[in-house]
């Protein structure tokens, strides 16, 4: 069966993996009811965000992730959903959710610095002596 | 399921008035609309203009060569491997490159401390350095603040930036931060929740852990400011006009201030 595309806030690009994987699949994007709720943010962050929405081959609804992501794979009789990772616990969240009745696919972004799993990170200093010299030559 | 939302639109006005009425209960009768234009053109056309030697050089000033690409790298129009790449190819020696690239390792760096903490992000990461207690912070952000009527020019023209226009430039932030923690004793979540809703680039694991920097609860002392270094970085544009210029606040040398703001603080 052929994937679904969940697009999120994190990725809106046409390059963004799962586009550039699956370029003819059906994507949906879902303005999250209880994100909103908690940020109120501004119609300005609403307007800057739905620009970029409109120049993506996405289906915007508004409501619970869920319930969105699900009855869209039902519309398209798929059973696997392919996104974009992102570190958003949120994101976490609804993955986990989802991986109760669909396949996930969570694509990674490309790489920014390539250092060990295990770098100190407790301060930026630290990670900066382990990133630094395979950014900057 | 719910009807799709809208894809068509006559005009950039006819898209804000559908977004007003569909998201009213959200937004309320915030009207303000940035003049940044949001999506993938505009960002790869944001993208050719960086200059990063000139960025090296002045970017610490209000009117310096910042990038203002941070609204597209932080919903992801951007990626950050293609910035650091456009960097590259837009320098001639490797030393112009440098500091363009440090600030691009720093939102790599919040990320990566957001997937190790989630939602830790909201929790002091260490005790505050001032000589108080978190529970000394007040949680509201005061009204004059939100509404720009300190009567500082400064900060009431940083607080109708960040309302008007969704941007702030680095330093200004940091200057509004530390005003906003260390001399007006809110807590950095309050402050952080206000730049949160208005910042087109507003990232919560940025955001959040470099309040929690200029707090001192993700870093080993308090950053403070005063109206010398800001009025230098500013080309001298707020004081002149300022109510309280002759009672200014933030007018005093770096030691003087730290005895006012910091009177408990334990000796380094």
């Amino acid at each position: 069966m052929p994937p679904i595309l969940w697009i999120h806030g994190d990725c809106l690009r046409p390059t963004n993996p799962a586009l550039l994987a699956h370029p003819d699949a059906p994507a949906i994007f879902v303005w999250d009811d209880a994100l909103l709720q908690q940020y109120h943010i501004s119609l300005k962050r609403i307007v800057f965000m739905y620009e970029a929405l409109l120049e993506l081959p996405v289906t915007i609804y508004r409501g619970d992730v869920v319930a969105q992501i699900t009855q869209f794979a039902q519309l398209h009789q798929s059973d696997t959903i392919v996104t974009t990772a992102t570190p958003a616990p949120r994101f976490k969240a609804i993955c986990s959710q989802l991986r109760r009745d669909y396949t996930m696919q969570v694509l990674a972004e490309p790489v920014f610095v390539d250092i060990p799993i295990n770098t100190d990170i407790k301060r930026f200093s630290r990670y900066w002596q382990v990133a630094k010299s395979r950014l900057i030559p | 399921m719910n009807t799709p939302l809208q894809r068509e639109f006559a005009s950039r006005d006819e898209l804000i008035a559908y977004l007003h009425h569909e998201f009213a209960d959200i937004v309320g009768d915030d009207t303000d609309v940035a003049p940044t234009r949001g999506g993938r053109q505009a960002a790869v056309g944001q993208l050719a203009t960086i200059n990063p030697a000139r960025y090296t050089a002045t970017r610490n000033a209000l009117n310096g060569a910042v990038t203002r690409l941070s609204a597209y790298i932080r919903h992801g129009v951007l990626s950050l491997a293609e910035v650091r790449d456009a960097v590259w190819q837009r320098v001639k020696y490797p030393h112009d490159a440098e500091k363009l690239i440090t600030e691009l390792a720093w939102r790599d760096y919040w990320q990566r401390v957001y997937a190790k903490i989630g939602d830790g992000i909201w929790q002091d990461r260490e005790p505050y350095k001032t000589g108080y207690a978190a529970t000394h912070y007040i949680d509201e952000l005061p009204d004059d603040i939100r509404t720009g009527q300190t009567s500082l020019a400064c900060m009431d023209a940083f607080a109708d930036e960040l309302i008007t226009t969704g941007y702030l430039h680095n330093h200004a932030r940091m200057w509004l931060a530390a005003y906003l923690i260390h001399w007006r004793q809110v807590s950095w979540q309050a402050g952080a929740r206000w730049f949160l809703q208005h910042l087109l680039d507003g990232d919560p694991a940025s955001n959040n852990l470099s309040w929690q920097w200029v707090a001192s609860t993700f870093s080993h002392k308090p950053y403070f400011f005063n109206k010398e270094n800001l009025a230098r970085y500013t080309n001298h544009r707020f004081c002149g006009d300022c109510p309280l210029a002759r009672t200014c606040p933030l007018d005093a040398s770096y030691e003087a201030l730290g005895q006012r703001l910091f009177p408990q603080m334990p000796p380094q």
